[in-house]
């Protein structure tokens, strides 16, 4: 949700998911760069950086398509002083409806509202 | 937050007459704010209810 968040979705989360393109077993890569940022890994692809915020590290993201069909079509946002890709509203919502869990189904109707709300 | 640019939202936002006053609010604070100045929302929102570092939130009982 914290994409969702960037892009004016009034809610709130406690951890950020990073979507990469890398095969799982490289995955480790990702842990040197955390330790040398002063962070831990809580678990294969958790990490605690060193402010204790909580990033994941996501191989795939379910419901939508790969990697390179989604970055072409991120949605660009200026944060702390970068410009960053991030999945466009509707794809987020399009991941939740796919995955169903509780909390994605939670999330749903704030997702559509929002998108409703900025037309 | 930028009263102006929250101002014209929440009037932009006045042609959906099917959401409350108080929704209305949320969502034209939101939506006007930049990417920076949500994230400093929503980092102060968990940090006042001390749930900002995961250390935290382990005491309160998430895993």
């Amino acid at each position: 949700m914290s994409a969702a968040i960037l892009q004016g979705v009034p809610a709130t989360t406690i951890d950020t998911d990073i979507w990469v393109e890398l095969p799982e077993r490289q995955f480790v890569r990702l842990t040197t760069i955390v330790m040398k940022q002063g962070g831990a890994m809580l678990a294969p692809t958790v990490a605690a950086l060193s402010d204790d915020s909580i990033v994941n590290f996501l191989p795939r993201v379910d419901g939508i398509g790969d990697f390179s069909a989604e970055f072409s079509d991120a949605c660009w946002l200026r944060w702390q002083g970068m410009k960053i890709p991030a999945l466009p509203l509707e794809k987020i919502l399009a991941s939740k409806q796919f995955l169903k869990r509780p909390k994605d189904v939670a999330h749903i109707p704030l997702l559509k509202e929002t998108l409703r709300l900025k037309k | 937050m930028n009263k102006k640019k929250f101002e014209m939202e929440r009037k932009r936002l006045e042609k959906f007459q099917d959401i409350s006053e108080h929704e209305r609010i949320l969502f034209a604070m939101s939506l006007s704010a930049s990417p920076d100045e949500r994230w400093e929302r929503h980092e102060n929102f968990l940090r006042s209810h001390g749930l900002f570092k995961h250390s935290e939130r382990k005491a309160f009982g998430f895993k």
